[in-house]
């Protein structure tokens, strides 16, 4: 229970660095070894290696032993039950705004359709 | 404990509505008001059951009710900052999640509203928020559901 609730926090924390988010969006298009990773950055390979640590700690990525290319492989199942999270809340406040916005036009007496101005 | 380096992940949306700020404001303050909006679709949300005590400290509880099958989502939470007609923050006590909500005059009685969601982590931590939490997951994930089950979801007015 404990688990996933550390497990949606880490990887919000995991996910709110610019960087991080970059390199889980490559990831999404398949795998990458490291360098060419931090090709389209401005950072060293020690640089990358830190915020891959930090995506691998929290389950984000994986990384096969295989020689020194180690292809960083994203698991996509992790960010799941953040997304989920995020579509709820995302559809709440925007259904909320909707129903506002028809609140508001009825207060205001509704002129007529002028919504382009 | 307070990191301030730590990141602290935010979710952020707008809209822009034809209405003077001070009246937005008081929509988002007033009972009378909220009740005709806080339910998302598919949801309504009792006026007797919304409680908006405005000023620091005090309590913002809702209660959405699915309009399907009579279960109820209540939200509590504990006004931070109250600047009219600027801006709302409040902390729900189950997640630890602060909102501010900032409301901006864009002229012409058009106003700006941003909604940005910081979670606290070090609040989370407890196990009580933490339950709390995977409480609200799991019932949000129920009444989504619910919304997207059949034909005229949608219909909501």
């Amino acid at each position: 229970m404990t688990v996933v609730q550390d497990q949606l926090d880490a990887t919000f924390t995991a996910l709110a660095d610019p960087t991080r988010r970059a390199i889980v969006a490559r990831l999404a298009r398949g795998d990458a070894t490291v360098t060419e990773l931090a090709a389209p950055f401005d950072l060293t390979l020690p640089g990358i290696s830190k915020h891959l640590k930090v995506l691998e700690r929290c389950g984000l990525i994986s990384r096969t032993r295989r020689a020194q290319f180690r292809p960083c492989h994203l698991e996509a199942g992790v960010l799941d039950p953040a997304a989920a999270w995020i579509e709820d809340n995302r559809r709440v406040w925007t259904q909320r705004f909707d129903k506002l916005d028809a609140h508001l036009r009825d207060l205001q007496g509704a002129p007529n359709e002028r919504n382009d101005q | 404990m307070n990191d301030p380096t730590a990141p602290a992940a935010e979710l952020v949306f707008t809209r822009a509505f034809e209405a003077p700020r001070e009246l937005v404001f008081q929509c988002m303050t007033q009972p009378e008001h909220l009740t005709h909006f806080w339910g998302p679709a598919g949801t309504s949300a009792p006026i007797e059951l919304i409680t908006v005590d405005a000023r620091p400290g005090g309590a913002f509880e809702t209660v959405m009710i699915n309009d399907a099958d009579g279960s109820r989502y209540p939200t509590r939470a504990v006004f931070d900052e109250i600047v009219e007609p600027e801006r709302l923050v409040w902390t729900e006590t189950h997640s630890g999640m602060t909102v501010t909500v900032s409301f901006t005059d864009l002229g012409g009685s058009r106003t700006g509203v941003e909604i940005r969601q910081v979670r606290v982590p070090e609040a989370f931590r407890s196990p009580e928020a933490q339950a709390g939490f995977l409480t609200s997951l799991d019932r949000f994930a129920g009444y989504l559901a619910t919304l997207t089950a059949g034909p005229g979801a949608e219909e909501s007015r």
